[in-house]
């Protein structure tokens, strides 16, 4: 196993900026999950570094070695694709054996022990001798993984893997799948836009965003402090709701349903920013709490209850017990979890890191 | 889908049907009498009574042939003696086997067609993966001429083909019945359209599999396009089974001659019109390909029934 | 572009050319090589067999002017391609929407109205001759049993060609109905439904929904049927040799008289030309007026 390092990447076709300036570091025995919205340069950055694409500028090393025009088959690098790209035509073992045959001089007896090594691992040993199209989407996915894992590459790349499985299975293969790298060490790259997906995966997760890289760092590192406003609310759900407020000479946070008192100490402080709160980071109160707000929706997911509540123009979701949930259209008083939710750049939407005393 | 318009349309008219002639039948109500039965199995499949007598038409040709084939002489043109032969003649094949070499005509259709066949499937393989997977300079250009190919066939350039065939010293040889047709713009259109319905994930996967382009072709996109290749190789074999005016031109020679060459011949030196051995001759050239036809019949018709769809 | 994104991209163009080499070479000698040396013996005296070769500028273009029979050939031409093709083509679409069910013997229909696409051109053309026979022939016998007038068919300059357009009726409309017939089967039933609770008749469905919905399909069967309609050669070479009268001599036959025949491949060429100029003319007409009309479910 290896470490993945991407020195300011870049794409570009016909001088339209697909990926730009990437640069990143996959350690070893590292689950790093790349995710953002569709058409944010994930799945391009992992086809750079799979080779199956050029990479415009920058630098790619795996393990020490620079591969940046390197062909595919010489990164020691094995790729499970959405749509699993199992060849019709042969069945699942000439699949799993098809790479072994064209990039290694294993023996017939090796690359055989491989694959029922791997069939092992992945319990498909009964599905061997069917073809693609006899097999169901979650075993056609294990074969998928197989023909990665016989190859056993320094890096494994993931392209999207379970969006093509429905929800339980692909529950259940998320699982399968972080067990897979836990037992078996494995470093890998792994390209979704799900973020629970990366939430629950990832060692480490990247988000990107227009062809850049927005923030990189650990799943709850992300999700409690987001680097801006972006990441913020496409990471957690219920999303994070936004408080655009206006930061006066005073150093009060003024907002039309409330007011809060800001540490003085930081220079620089822009006029507008955003205030940015969890639903966890809110609670409803009896009293008149640190802001009003008026229950807009109220939605029930069983264990509780997911409140829409309007705060001046914005709307922010709000955690609550089931029973005795506020109908839509009732006052309510709002209290902030003060140590918790955080504040953004009204124009550019960075993260300010600074703590807010939030006053009635 | 289209079972549902159909069945209405089916049971529709079959109720017209029957109210028509319950007004006829209120003696025997209680029992559908059989000509009410008969009449509404006949308004719902009235195709039949349309497409049966056409089928009969369009097949006489053949019946024709193969009846004449069996008569006598004298029978075919005697008004009196009716459509069937009196009695089967089956006389007629061995003459018309003695009177020309068959067995070498049918070697050299094989021979031929055979070899335009494979040729043809190298030739429009390569092109229609570069056209379908590459991109390089010109590409558009050349696909138009690939594809204008197709309006320029051999009966519109013939005259100066053949003056360059004489140049090369290959009229009456094998290979002047082959070469005019080894490119093919209509086969590189269908196959690269075939080609394009690869999903590009699976060459993706074989390049990381460390297949190169060539590799890429033979190992996952000839396998996944079988059927197309079929089916072109069913028409092209029909076309030059079939050709008549181009062997025709550059042939001289018995040795040379395919099957439809040979029976033009036949049909020549039987001035006097022996139609019963010129029948059983036609017989015998049409018999193979039909043959393998009626055997293939999924096959053949699939083939051709798909040339305009996609 | 960096230097190493300019290797490979290069590599791949030298593979694509290297793909299209085989096809490229036969496609230029035997098809595009042979269309400009037409032209250039056109413009002078060329005898078959003959290495000399004289200049003669547009001569043989004025002698076509002039020549009579050029265009009664030209005549003949395109009346045959304007009447086998329509009337294929009308005989196929009728034949397609009475198959166009999931009755029992359909497949059976569709091969006997196919198989004639399999039969040769020479044999196709030697019994016609002789079912056309004006003594002994079962055409004559059937319409003299119908107690119709019989006729010379082949033998007489006025019904000789409409015989062989009657003959590659048979030949090909099966093969047409065979095209249609899968376009009529990807028409949506939805749209027949509809317009039955419109209250609209067979007929109009027929002219207004299936036809405007298979437009692109009929393009193609015309383009089809203009290339097969080529094969006049062989019928005519078998069965009337152009007569009689020269009633039945076509381009693709006038050209193999004065090339084969008259030795002379200087003129034979460049009534070999007015044959490109013709089909191009007649594939431009048929892009300009149907093309551009025809209705498209969707890209295809």
């Amino acid at each position: 196993m290896a470490t993945v390092t991407l020195q300011n990447i870049c794409k570009s076709y016909d001088k339209r900026d697909v990926v730009h300036d990437v640069s990143l570091t996959i350690e070893d025995r590292e689950f790093m999950v790349l995710v953002g919205p569709s058409g944010c340069g994930k799945s391009t950055t992992l086809r750079m570094v799979a080779g199956l694409e050029d990479i415009t500028a920058g630098q790619l090393v795996i393990d020490g070695v620079d591969v940046t025009h390197a062909a595919p088959q010489k990164r020691d690098i094995a790729m499970v694709f959405q749509s699993y790209a199992l060849y019709p035509h042969m069945t699942a073992y000439r699949n799993m054996a098809f790479g072994l045959m064209k990039t290694t001089k294993l023996s017939k007896a090796e690359i055989d022990s491989r694959i029922h090594e791997a069939a092992e691992i992945l319990n498909i040993n009964d599905l061997l001798d069917r073809r693609p199209k006899e097999l169901s989407g979650g075993e056609r996915q294990r074969v998928a993984i197989g023909r990665a894992l016989v190859r056993q590459p320094k890096v494994f790349l993931f392209d999207e893997p379970l969006s093509n499985l429905d929800a339980k299975l692909r529950n259940r293969m998320r699982g399968e799948l972080k067990r897979l790298h836990r037992e078996l060490g494995l470093t890998v790259i792994y390209v979704t836009h799900d973020q629970i997906e990366a939430m629950t995966l990832g060692t480490r997760v990247a988000m990107m965003s227009k062809g850049r890289l927005q923030q990189v760092g650990a799943p709850m590192d992300i999700y409690m402090h987001p680097a801006n406003t972006f990441v913020a609310t496409f990471i957690g759900s219920p999303e994070m709701g936004l408080i655009p407020c206006k930061a006066n000479g005073t150093g009060m946070l003024s907002h039309t349903a409330f007011q809060a008192g800001i540490d003085m100490g930081q220079a620089g402080l822009p006029d507008d920013l955003i205030l940015g709160v969890r639903a966890e980071e809110v609670s409803l109160t009896q009293g008149i709490g640190m802001a009003r707000g008026r229950v807009e929706r109220t939605e029930l997911i069983g264990a509780e209850a997911l409140l829409e509540v309007a705060v001046g123009d914005e709307r922010i979701t709000v955690r609550g017990a089931v029973a005795g949930a506020p109908e839509p259209g009732t006052e309510v008083g709002l209290d902030f979890d003060l140590s918790r939710v955080r504040l953004f750049h009204g124009k550019t939407g960075h993260a300010i890191d600074l703590q807010v005393d939030l006053q009635d | 889908m289209t079972d549902i318009v159909r069945n209405t349309q089916a049971a529709s008219t079959a109720t017209t049907a029957s109210t028509a002639t319950t007004a006829a039948n209120t003696v025997a109500a209680i029992v559908p009498s059989p000509f009410s039965v008969v009449l509404r199995w006949m308004s719902r499949r009235w195709q039949h009574f349309i497409l049966a007598p056409l089928v009969l038409l369009w097949l006489s040709p053949m019946i024709w042939i193969v009846l004449t084939s069996l008569k006598t002489k004298v029978e075919v043109f005697d008004p009196d003696a009716g459509i069937l032969p009196a009695v089967l003649n089956f006389a007629n094949y061995p003459a018309t086997l003695a009177v020309a070499p068959f067995g070498m005509y049918l070697v050299n259709s094989i021979l031929v067609t055979g070899s335009i066949l494979i040729a043809q499937l190298v030739t429009i393989t390569l092109a229609a993966y570069a056209f379908a997977r590459l991109e390089f300079p010109l590409k558009r250009f050349l696909f138009t001429l690939f594809l204008l190919q197709v309006m320029f066939p051999i009966y519109a350039i013939f005259l100066t083909n053949f003056v360059t065939l004489r140049e090369l010293g290959l009229i009456n040889t094998l290979p002047a019945m082959i070469v005019p047709f080894v490119a093919s713009g209509y086969g590189t259109f269908m196959l690269r359209q075939a080609f394009r319905q690869v999903p590009s994930e699976l060459s993706d996967a074989a390049r990381l599999d460390g297949c190169g382009h060539l590799a890429i072709l033979w190992h996952v996109y000839l396998p996944l396009v079988q059927p197309t290749l079929v089916a072109f190789g069913i028409i092209s074999v029909v076309t030059h089974w079939n050709d008549y005016m181009w062997p025709l031109l550059v042939t001289n020679s018995d040795s040379v001659r395919t099957l439809p060459i040979g029976l033009g011949l036949l049909a020549k030196s039987d001035s006097g019109a022996d139609w019963t051995r010129l029948m059983a001759g036609t017989t015998l050239v049409v018999s193979p390909l039909l043959l393998v036809f009626v055997i293939f019949q999924r096959r053949f018709i699939d083939s051709f029934m798909h040339t305009g769809v996609k | 572009m960096s230097h190493r994104f300019a290797t490979v991209w290069r590599k791949e163009v030298f593979l694509a050319y290297a793909l299209l080499l085989p096809s490229l070479i036969f496609l230029a000698a035997f098809t595009y090589w042979p269309i400009l040396r037409s032209f250039w013996f056109s413009l002078h005296d060329v005898a078959l067999g003959d290495p000399r070769i004289f200049w003669l500028g547009a001569e043989n273009y004025l002698r076509l002017l002039d020549d009579g029979l050029f265009w009664k050939v030209l005549g003949n031409t395109a009346f045959y391609t304007l009447t086998t093709i329509p009337l294929s083509i009308i005989v196929a679409l009728l034949l397609a929407v009475a198959m166009d069910s999931k009755l029992r013997g359909m497949a059976i229909y569709r091969s006997a109205f196919f198989y004639p696409v399999m039969i040769p051109s020479v044999a196709a053309g030697m019994v016609w001759v002789f079912l056309y026979a004006p003594g002994y022939g079962p055409i004559n016998e059937a319409l003299n049993f119908l107690g119709l007038p019989r006729l010379d068919w082949l033998y007489d300059s006025k019904w000789a060609l409409p015989a062989i357009i009657l003959m590659s009726i048979w030949k090909y409309s099966g093969y047409f109905m065979l095209i249609l017939l899968a376009a009529l089967k990807l028409v949506p039933s939805d749209l027949y439904e509809a317009a039955r609770l419109d209250g609209v008749g067979p007929v109009s469905r027929l002219l207004h929904i299936t036809v405007p919905l298979i437009s692109p399909t009929l393009y193609f069967v015309i383009v089809i049927g203009l290339l097969h309609s080529y094969q006049i050669f062989d019928y005519v070479y078998v069965m009337t040799q152009g007569g009689p009268a020269d009633s039945t001599n076509v381009l693709t036959f006038y050209i193999y008289q004065n090339g084969f025949q008259y030795q002379d491949i200087g003129y034979a060429s460049t009534i070999a030309n007015t044959l490109l100029i013709f089909v191009l003319g007649l594939i431009g007409l048929v892009a300009l007026t149907l093309g551009r009309r025809v209705h498209y479910m969707g890209e295809r």
